[in-house]
């Protein structure tokens, strides 16, 4: 009897074995992997929906951003056989590392709809752009005005310099903790925050949109040396200006919480932290300034898509082409333009989409992209990991070090990965 | 006798499959893969042979990371090793609520790497700075962990913090295992409390002390959660004329080489070396505290 029990019992454990899951779903399982923290509530909701409007597919959406390495986790992911149908990625330096895995997406809808497509060296169509986003330097219009400054007089180095010389004697009557809210801490996660965006102002600044001849100097190893150390005078000013502890230790909610709430007049952020601000109730009117680290006149702000989504070349042809149809959805449904715009607040980067952000930093974009003027991004191009493992470390030394050093160092950087 | 034996193997085998393609598999891939120019993604593998080796030596990271992690093993072992043990004569004497101590200091061992970076992070980035703003103390208004000269030591802090209780734990157990007749014998000659310790109670704990300096070594040579989340390589600084990170260990080193440059073959290197320094110093502090067991 025993014997027959345990036999019995060995034979359902080796069968429990073989069990295969359940036969073949009709939907088609597919997965989005993207990287923008502010939006995950809204592209979770978006993602529900779709799902409910159509039976035959099931999307599942993962965000992971803000301060955390996304680059790490796709590639852990790729590891690990889980590669997402979609996924995201920032530029030239993406694009080559992860060139085997992004389809060709030249005949899909929305291409036709959209200029900021990311196109290959073939020039076929790879990349679906997110939105368009944009930063410059942004204040806060009522502390400016209680201090008497007109922003829109801020358009050279010295006018911003003398903006800052009197808001910092003028804190304790404006309540202000610091004059602007800066964060570069490796450490905290915000080596993006100076080492790519504001960065960015070197590459483009006081050119036109299209006109990229600074940044190919430099990937060639040329390094102009007093534009270089003009944007760094500017740079350490803006350091000298912000609190010592945001700036070398602070992550990203306390940089914009500290603008947020009032106690700075500047935040070196962009139009994507309006979600955070409305969270955060920020009710004042606010705008952006370019940065100024000449003497030349400029208003304009810089603004590109920040970021493409790709479809996986290597996933089945039905998972391809149900993300594919996502994104269709996504760029030319009545659905998809509100939860890009009204619920996310992103600028959107399709011409028919008709809504506009609610966001004041969002608008302040729109009206500049309407007024013309604006600059290109380029750091997107630099190769992967140059601008978090190389320049990082140098743009959080420039807080406690000299304005040589940095200069020496970023031009070392960049003679290291020119391309001949 | 034969059937025994094929029965036996049977039992070990899915532990010795899982041990193969676990521990071993990766590791001799491993070193193949450090030999090749791979970046993690691309599917077309070169050898390079020993170039990667070779290159390491020149970085100023990674020479850098090296010296620092052996500072901080030195240190964090040091820390660790003196308060486990003071707590653990603590805890073996005749206090009044010694049991609630034991329970007490060894908390904070439940907590995992990840948790404890965040919250040290909080405790030196904020309380650490409001406190020492608020009391004028000059040393504390600057973070600890952002200074260069000071976050290794609030590393090793935090990580004594969370292990000592454990390291407390395999002491109190092997003075426990001494009879209490010697001690008393020894303090009826007029033995202090001091002499006591050092001549009878640490030369009967020669095991217990090869097992915790084997675990401190281990432990702080191969540190990487608490690193990443407390400092995530710290401050920046100058080291041989290049700007690196101040507090990033070798493990994390070896992270930050395959994740953010994409350098995996290099990478794999890097792991290579460290697997042999690590292993040559473990056994030479195993083969060291053993002959002073024998001799005990």
């Amino acid at each position: 009897m025993r014997k027959l029990f345990s036999l019995a019992l060995a034979a359902v454990l080796a069968l429990s074995l073989l069990a295969l899951p359940a036969s073949a779903t009709e939907k088609v399982d597919f997965s989005v992997f993207q990287l923008k923290v502010e939006i995950d509530p809204m592209i979770q909701a978006f993602g529900k929906l779709y799902n409910e409007k159509h039976p035959d597919v099931n999307v599942t959406v993962e965000t992971l951003g803000g301060g955390a390495d996304y680059g790490g986790a796709l590639k852990a992911k790729l590891a690990a056989d889980q590669m997402p149908t979609i996924f995201m990625f920032e530029g030239q330096g993406g694009y080559e590392l992860w060139k085997d895995y992004i389809a060709d997406m030249s005949d899909a809808d929305w291409v036709k709809d959209t200029d900021l497509a990311y196109y290959d060296p073939d020039g076929k169509v790879v990349g679906f752009p997110i939105a368009m986003e944009g930063f410059g330097l942004g204040y806060n219009a009522e502390i400016l005005e209680k201090a008497g400054i007109d922003p829109a007089t801020l358009t050279t180095f010295s006018a911003t310099k003398a903006a800052f010389e009197k808001l910092d004697g003028m804190k304790a009557e404006l309540g202000l903790d610091n004059v602007v809210s800066v964060g570069t801490s490796v450490a905290g996660g915000l080596w993006w925050v100076t080492s790519q965006h504001v960065f960015n102002a070197f590459y483009a600044g006081y050119e036109g949109y299209n006109d990229a001849t600074v940044y190919n100097a430099l990937r060639k190893g040329e390094v102009d040396q007093e534009r270089l150390t003009a944007f760094a005078t500017y740079l350490k000013m803006l350091y000298d200006y912000a609190d010592a502890n945001v700036l070398e230790n602070g992550n990203y909610d306390a940089q914009v919480a500290a603008f947020a709430s009032g106690k700075t007049a500047f935040i070196t952020q962009g139009n994507w932290i309006d979600p955070n601000l409305a969270q955060l109730g920020a009710t004042f009117p606010m705008g952006y300034i370019s940065h100024n680290f000449l003497e030349k006149e400029s208003t304009g702000l810089y603004m590109a898509a920040p970021s493409w989504f790709a479809v996986n070349k290597q996933a089945t042809p039905e998972q391809q082409k149900a993300a594919i149809d996502f994104l269709n959805y996504m760029a030319l449904s009545e659905d998809g333009a509100n939860y890009m715009v009204t619920e996310a607040g992103m600028v959107p980067a399709f011409k028919s989409v008709k809504q506009q952000p609610a966001g004041p930093l969002s608008k302040a974009l729109v009206e500049a992209s309407a007024r013309g003027g604006n600059f290109n991004w380029y750091f997107g191009q630099n190769p992967d990991g140059f601008n978090q493992g190389t320049l990082g470390p140098i743009f959080e030394l420039l807080a406690t070090g000299t304005v040589e050093d940095f200069v020496t160092d970023v031009t070392a950087a960049f003679e290291e990965i020119a391309v001949k | 006798m034969k059937r025994r034996g094929w029965i036996d193997s049977l039992f070990i085998l899915p532990c010795a499959f899982a041990f193969i393609m676990v521990i071993i598999v990766p590791f001799a891939l491993g070193i193949y893969y450090a030999m090749t120019d791979w970046n993690g993604v691309n599917p077309i593998v070169n050898w390079v042979g020993l170039s990667n080796f070779q290159g390491m030596f020149k970085e100023p990271q990674f020479i850098y990371s090296f010296l620092v992690t052996l500072m901080y093993t030195v240190i964090n072992v040091v820390l660790v090793n003196v308060v486990g043990f003071a707590l653990a004569l603590l805890v073996t004497s005749k206090l009044r609520l010694r049991n609630v101590y034991r329970a007490g200091f060894f908390i904070p061992n439940l907590i995992g790497g990840i948790v404890l970076g965040y919250i040290w992070q909080f405790m030196f980035n904020n309380v650490q700075v409001d406190m020492g703003q608020a009391l004028g103390i000059a040393f504390l208004e600057k973070s600890l962990i952002s200074r260069q000269d000071t976050v290794i030591w609030a590393m090793s802090l935090v990580n004594t913090w969370q292990y000592a209780g454990y390291i407390m734990m395999i002491y109190v157990a092997s003075i426990q295992a001494i009879p209490g007749s010697v001690m008393e014998a020894a303090s009826v000659d007029g033995a202090g409390f001091f002499t006591r310790v050092r001549s009878i109670l640490i030369p009967m704990m020669a095991s217990a002390f090869t097992i915790t300096l084997f675990l401190t070594l281990t432990n702080s040579f191969k540190q990487f959660d608490l690193n990443f989340t407390l400092t995530n390589g710290g401050p920046a600084m100058r080291f041989m004329a290049k700007p690196i990170r101040s507090s990033q260990l070798l493990a994390m080193d070896i992270y930050r080489t395959a994740n953010q440059q994409n350098l995996m073959a290099q990478a794999q290197a890097k792991a290579v070396v460290f697997f042999v320094v690590l292993v040559i110093f473990s056994l030479a502090q195993v083969y060291l505290n053993k002959r002073k067991e024998l001799e005990a």
